[in-house]
């Protein structure tokens, strides 16, 4: 084999037209980098956080809206996304699910905690114990407070590790007491590094905000009389003008997760909601037609139009990018080896195969290849920092639009497979055209 | 100008014409929808909201614990705020402009939600909340400080006996006739009389209201713990006067925490954040491709002049022009570049018209299409220029040489 030979040649030759080969090297650089960019930020907008559980978890959602409209016009086949308080704990009682989640997002204040001199406003969850376990939340000290908290609730706090390194400076602060909302807390457990994105456990308040940094037992919000700050809907005309009216009105804000193992308890819990809301039409609920889903998360994050138009259209016209420096390259490799073809039709009359030229010309696209997917890669690398600083100076405190422009050592094998493939696939015709090149045409000195 | 050795130079070479034309085209689809959608997202960021967002920032405050008095907090915030040099005006509110922050509900013609109704987005605010939003009123007239409601918490839902709308929320309701002291019913079916109407402003965005359908009720919230402090400054203060009063603000209360306090001008460049990425991405990703594609040009014809030297001294020798010579490259590439922008019209059509579909945008503007064949044709030829004249300069003896 003569492949360092046929590379010595390539380099030469790529050499020999330094404009040229600059040229198609910037248009492949560029296109590769714009895919890349394109492709993280969609590829974390739209990936799964929690693939590895997503044919055990699922969202619960019941249609208990108006009998007049659904709940969004713009999809009208899908139910409201979030229940209400009495669907939701009537639901949460049963003991179908391996594990269950109910949840809220509220205000909270922190204070108390050692060299703290203002109280902090800190974004909370009220939830339920089993959250933690079902969405593989790490833990750093402690764990999660147990069912028995769930029930009173209990005085027990779940905080994150930032905000345990602003409050504790990172010690373990598992056992001491903080004051949540005015109220004594004991830290029960504080989380290690944990952003899933998108935050598919609650895409509708924020998809790709922070999670929060405090959590408490789901019965907190009711037990100090605090409305919960996220999304609240809702559709019918009794009163709430107090806060026990509200929680047993028709208003929608609790999101339910649960964990159910295989297909016959995934039934069995589908056949208790629809029972469920059977039941409670006596009442005069549920009116509209039976619409009760339990969706995984892949599915729940696409019917929650996680994934914006905008990145889908993005990732294509990045496509069209590439396929446009592709084509440049092609052309150009195209023209360059049928100007050399002379020299192919010596090496052929000196008895060089079809195959040995074809080898040769391949091996000079491959060289052009990994220049090109290297310049790529690395403008890549800079068109993410750049909109990483793009998204940073102009979203909110705690979106993590930034964060999406990580680029992960998966994606970067991925990157540059892409680069150089789609590279070398362009260079394929030009150098099987000169292989094939009769070589009497061009020993003539004409 | 005969054209026929130009086409049979063309011919020789019938791949690497097409993959130009290809690049042409595919450049002229990108660029004919990539210009027309950066204009629909300027159009939409250039869209006004009626209200002074640079002058005027928000403040939210929540209280620390359960038994927190929102209303006498609300009361010296707004005070302070009010004494402030440089305010021209504060108001308690219960929802932030411009942001998904608030709420928002239906109005209905009729009670028992028979007949039309509208969705607003609600706007609870004091008898200074039309001056600090710098709302104009047009009919009508503003709540009297009698008029106020002042919610305790646990009021989570009461009842407002009058209420000012915008414009759009007027229109929606009732359509061509006058708004003014009609009576509308809420969810609860409780009589609600229109006592002004104000020129439109940009009420809570993202939860379905349309933006300029906005409910301002005489209420000073505190139900939820928790209210906005907006405020009006003197033009260019802004920036200034809301870090003098986070500062203060911070410390004067310790029963309650800022949540967070911004300028309506952040919000706004929130809301905008998105249009104008993507109108960056189009407008960049649009300007590489068109240059990779002129330079594409560029460089193969000065190789193909380089390649072709033979041909030009012959076609030299025998008796054409140095600017003959020229034509002929360029009307090479001419042919190029037309076939291009032809597959690139079909190609623009298509694109746009799936767009369409798939998005949900508005149909392609031809006009964007004319205007994008121009370009195209025009810098696609551009790019050949200075090829096409060096070949000219080479000279006739090159047709006699055997090298």
């Amino acid at each position: 084999m003569r492949i360092g030979y046929y590379l010595r040649l390539a380099l030469k030759s790529l050499a020999r037209t330094p404009g040229l080969t600059g040229l198609m090297m910037c248009a492949i650089g560029l296109g590769i980098a714009a895919c890349i960019v394109m492709l993280t930020i969609y590829h974390a907008m739209s990936g799964n956080p929690i693939w590895w559980k997503n044919n055990v978890l699922y969202a619960v959602t019941m249609d208990s809206w108006s009998p007049g409209e659904p709940f969004d016009s713009d999809r009208p086949t899908l139910p409201p996304p979030q229940l209400n308080y009495r669907d939701a704990t009537y639901l949460f009682q049963s003991t179908l699910a391996k594990r269950k989640a109910i949840m809220y997002p509220i205000k909270g204040v922190v204070s108390g905690a050692p060299d703290q001199r203002h109280p902090a406003p800190v974004l909370t969850r009220a939830t339920t114990a089993d959250f933690f376990a079902m969405f593989d939340v790490p833990f750093e000290y402690g764990g999660a407070w147990d069912a028995a908290a769930d029930r009173t609730p209990g005085p027990v706090v779940v905080i994150s590790r930032e905000e345990n390194d602003r409050l504790f400076g990172g010690a373990d602060s598992v056992g001491r007491t903080i004051l949540w909302n005015g109220h004594p807390f004991r830290i029960v457990g504080v989380m290690g590094g944990w952003w899933p994105k998108p935050r598919f456990y609650d895409v509708i308040n924020g998809a790709f905000d922070k999670p929060e940094d405090v959590y408490v037992p789901f019965g907190w919000g009711p037990a100090l009389q605090q409305l919960p700050v996220g999304m609240v809907a809702c559709w019918s005309d009794e009163s709430r003008s107090t806060y026990t009216a509200f929680l047993g009105s028709e208003c929608n804000w609790i999101q339910m997760w649960v964990e159910l193992p295989n297909a016959a308890s995934r039934n069995r819990m589908l056949a208790l909601m629809n029972a469920y809301a059977v039941s409670q039409r006596k009442s005069g609920r549920f009116q509209r037609p039976l619409n009760n889903r339990l969706t995984r998360v892949g599915e729940w994050l696409t019917e929650q139009g996680v994934v914006t138009n905008d990145s889908r259209l993005l990732l294509r016209l990045a496509f069209a990018f590439l396929a446009v420096s592709l084509i440049n390259t092609a052309g150009i490799l195209l023209a360059k080896f049928l100007r050399a073809a002379p020299t192919a039709g010596v090496r052929r009359a000196l008895g060089a195969t079809r195959a040995q030229i074809f080898l040769q010309h391949l091996i000079e696209v491959a060289a052009l290849s990994l220049a090109g997917s290297a310049l790529g890669l690395a403008l890549g690398a800079l068109g993410l920092r750049a909109m990483h600083w793009l998204y940073a100076i102009n979203t909110v405190d705690n979106s993590g639009y930034q964060e999406l422009t990580h680029f992960d050592p998966a994606g970067l094998a991925w990157a540059l497979a892409l680069a150089f493939l789609s590279t070398f696939a362009a260079g394929l015709y030009p150098a099987w055209r000169i292989g094939r090149m009769p070589p009497a045409s061009y020993l003539k000195s004409q | 100008m005969n054209i026929r050795p130009v086409v049979s130079a063309l011919l020789r070479n019938r791949v690497g014409a097409i993959l130009v034309a290809l690049e042409v085209a595919i450049a002229l689809a990108v660029l004919v929808n990539a210009a027309f959608i950066v204009g629909q997202r300027i159009a939409k960021i250039a869209e006004p909201t009626g209200l002074d967002q640079q002058d005027m920032f928000a403040i939210a405050m929540a209280g620390t614990t359960t038994d927190f008095d929102a209303q006498s907090s609300a009361r010296d915030d707004i005070a302070y705020l009010r004494s402030m040099h440089g305010v021209v005006s504060a108001a308690p509110a219960g929802t932030i402009p411009l942001t998904g922050d608030g709420s928002n509900g239906e109005l209905y013609l009729e009670p028992d939600q028979r007949g039309g109704s509208a969705v607003g987005s609600w706007l609870a605010t004091d008898e200074q909340g039309l001056r600090t939003l710098g709302a104009t009123l047009i009919a009508g007239r503003n709540f009297r400080a009698s008029e106020i409601r002042h919610l305790a918490r646990g009021d989570i839902d009461q009842a407002v006996p009058e209420v000012i709308v915008t414009q759009s929320m007027a229109h929606a309701l009732f359509p061509g006739r006058n708004a003014l002291g009609q009576v509308v019913y809420d969810r609860q079916n409780r009589p609600i009389t229109i006592i002004g109407i104000v020129r439109d402003f940009v009420g809570q965005v993202g939860f379905g209201s349309p933006p300029y359908n906005v409910v301002i009720l005489p209420q000073v919230p505190g139900a939820y713990g928790s209210y906005f402090c907006l405020v009006r400054t003197e033009p260019g203060r802004a920036e200034a006067i809301l870090h003098l009063a986070e500062r203060h603000l911070a410390a004067s209360n310790a029963t309650r925490v800022i949540f967070f306090a911004h300028t309506l001008d952040y919000y706004k460049a929130q809301l905008d954040s998105d249009d104008r990425n993507m109108a960056i991405f189009l407008v960049v990703v649009t300007a590489l491709i068109l240059a990779i594609t002129c330079l594409g040009i560029f460089g193969l014809t000065t190789f193909n002049v380089s390649t072709r030297t033979k041909q030009i001294g012959t076609m030299r020798a025998v008796g054409a022009r140095k600017r003959d010579v020229v034509s002929h490259f360029l009307l090479e590439n001419a042919i190029i570049v037309g076939l291009g922008v032809l597959i690139g019209c079909t190609l623009a059509l298509g694109v746009g018209y799936w767009l369409s579909m798939e998005y949900g945008l508005p149909r392609l503007d031809l006009y964007f299409l004319a205007i994008g064949v121009l370009i195209l044709a025009v810098i696609g030829q551009l790019a050949a220029w200075q090829p096409a004249r060096r070949a000219a300069s080479v000279p006739p003896s090159v047709a006699t040489r055997t090298v």
